[in-house]
């Protein structure tokens, strides 16, 4: 057999064309420039920033983070500068970083998923939008248009009337069929999905009797989620046919290996940012040492092959 | 700052009755870090437990040789208080903003609770070597808590009376400024005396930079996760804009978040 010697990691998620298929997870990477030094932008195949909103927020009471079992919880509340600020401060540092820049967004309103989306439209150095249907810190916005086909699709279709690039839907975990939200957003015109966003959780401390987060419940991510997050890859892989990114708890290359092989066309790596900020190095490393071990001269050819 | 992966312990040992010192050699970083800056320390690097980096406060440079000083608290400290020269950390550093020194300040005054004496030993070697004079001022539990610092001592005080005056390190500040021309004030300690601090300080119309501790993710500034409120009603966060604060810039009435 012909051994494989350069493996191609390019990856095309419906004509978004990335280097490589490790993508830095909204929140995690903050606005792109914050691990200088550690973990530069262009390490990613894209990076995601840090959820925007029309207006800045201030985000939730602390506490915010908290350490459980082989995971963490946090309720950051969507803290961000705001668009604006975003537009001309933040963006103008990550432009030019050798990495695809994707903005991630949320609102409270369909009409302040439909401003913002409209004001990204024109920002040519950004190529793609996610939307986040699923955060689970807020009260309004956010995950309430996660939970149910019908708003997610609503949303979706307002979205894509005026955003003409690349258009990611962020799925939530929080849901009793997750295959549901995602036929309506392919129907609804998303060109992508994204899964899973944090789950629902919470942490007490006995001794003061009290929760432990300030916003008393927060969103579980790390290890502890990835078993949930392959599961909802594993349904939505076999109920939508636009390509999927796969996220939940990914810390190593045999982690995300196992997302592309159930379905993922590339990966987002969160949690193991704050963590250790050279695992994305390491990652696509070893991505491309399995695809050379198994003789696959593409990380494309990874996608889906899970025999079951 | 930068991720030094493989960080050989040189040295794990108890230095009171709760405390615990930790050595290691990183010239790097050592050549790089200012007093009030920190470190995040990843135990368990390759495991999922603990799974979050741990901050903590430089304590000594000596050399390439830094060390910080920590408490048992919780699993990750009690994991670190085990660990011995046979292990290694994942350490990224040095972090976040430190204290600033104003040389044309007249008295340097440190004051310290409990651990809060962990920054403070590598400010006043600073002081110490830019020929400023400083004093620190020492509040701890009890004499078996007491950690022996090697700055040059001012008074002390314990809860117990077992070391020092009896009582708390804040009426040790308040007496000794009423004595001093021109001071400036870096404090660090539990938020119950930082409080005290910033508001004795305020009062006196003297200015006071304090070191805030706050459970953190990223360490850099990315995830929001440790900020505290403002004086201004807004979130400012600890790892980056901080761990030092001018204590004006701080809502002092806002619960502790450790």
């Amino acid at each position: 057999m012909k051994s494989v010697k350069k493996i191609d990691l390019r990856v095309n998620i419906a004509g978004l064309e990335l280097k490589n298929p490790v993508i830095a997870a909204s929140g995690t990477f903050g606005y792109g420039t914050e691990y200088s030094g550690m973990a530069e932008p262009r390490d990613f195949g894209a990076v995601i920033t840090k959820t925007i909103t029309l207006a800045p927020r201030a985000g939730n009471q602390p506490p915010r983070i908290c350490e459980t079992a082989s995971g963490m919880l946090n309720s950051i509340g969507l803290a961000n500068v705001g668009f604006e600020t975003f537009k001309d401060d933040k963006l103008p540092r990550l432009i030019g970083k050798d990495t695809v820049i994707i903005a991630n967004i949320a609102g409270n309103t369909i009409e302040e998923y439909v401003e913002l989306a409209g004001k990204l439209n024109k920002i040519t150095d950004i190529p793609a939008l996610e939307l986040n249907i699923s955060c689970p810190n807020v009260k309004q916005g956010g995950i309430a248009f996660g939970i149910d086909p019908a708003s997610a699709a609503a949303l979706t279709k307002a979205v894509r009337k005026v955003y003409k690039k690349t258009l990611i839907v962020k799925l939530s975990p929080n849901v009793s069929d997750i295959a549901a939200i995602a036929k309506a957003a392919e129907k609804a015109g998303a060109d992508v999905l994204s899964l899973i966003n944090t789950l629902y959780g919470m942490a007490v401390d006995s001794k003061k009797q009290r929760p432990v987060l300030g916003n008393i419940t927060g969103g579980l991510s790390g290890p502890a989620i990835k078993p949930v997050a392959l599961y909802n890859l594993y349904k939505t892989y076999h109920s939508v046919k636009i390509p999927l990114i796969g996220l939940g708890g990914i810390m190593n290359y045999t982690d995300a290996i196992e997302f592309m092989i159930t379905g993922a066309s590339a990966v987002q790596i969160g949690t193991a940012n704050f963590v250790d900020p050279a695992a994305v190095k390491d990652i696509i490393i070893g991505m491309a040492g399995y695809c050379r071990d198994n003789n696959l001269n593409s990380v494309t050819k990874l996608t889906g092959i899970l025999k079951c | 700052m930068k991720q030094y992966p493989l960080i050989a312990i040189t040295s794990n040992a108890r230095v009171s009755a709760k405390a615990y010192e930790l050595s290691f050699k990183a010239p790097g970083l050592a050549k790089s870090a200012d007093p009030g800056q920190f470190i995040h320390i990843r135990l368990s690097p390759g495991s999922s437990y603990p799974l979050l980096r741990r901050p903590f406060s430089i304590n000594d440079i000596q050399g390439g040789r830094i060390s910080v000083l920590y408490e048992v608290k919780g699993s990750g400290t009690e994991l670190l208080s085990k660990m011995s020269t046979k292990d290694t950390l994942d350490i990224i550093g040095p972090l976040g903003k430190g204290f600033d020194i104003d040389p044309s300040r007249r008295h340097h005054l440190l004051v310290a609770g409990g651990m809060g004496i962990a920054p403070l030993g590598f400010l006043g070697r600073r002081l110490k070597s830019l020929k400023l004079k400083h004093q620190l001022l020492y509040g701890c539990r009890s004499s078996s808590e007491q950690i022996k610092p090697d700055i040059k001592m001012c008074s002390m005080s314990s809860d117990d009376g077992s070391c020092g005056k009896k009582g708390l390190v804040t009426s040790l500040l308040s007496d000794k400024l009423d004595g001093c021309q021109d001071p400036v004030v870096y404090a660090c300690g539990p938020w119950p005396m930082l409080k005290a601090v910033a508001r004795i300080c305020q009062n006196k119309n003297i200015p006071c930079q304090v070191s805030l501790e706050s459970f953190m993710a990223c360490g850099v500034g990315a995830c929001q996760g440790c900020v505290v409120r403002g004086s201004d009603g807004g979130y400012i966060s600890v790892c980056d804009q901080g761990p030092v604060f001018d204590s004006r810039r701080i809502d002092w009435d806002q619960e502790s978040v450790i």
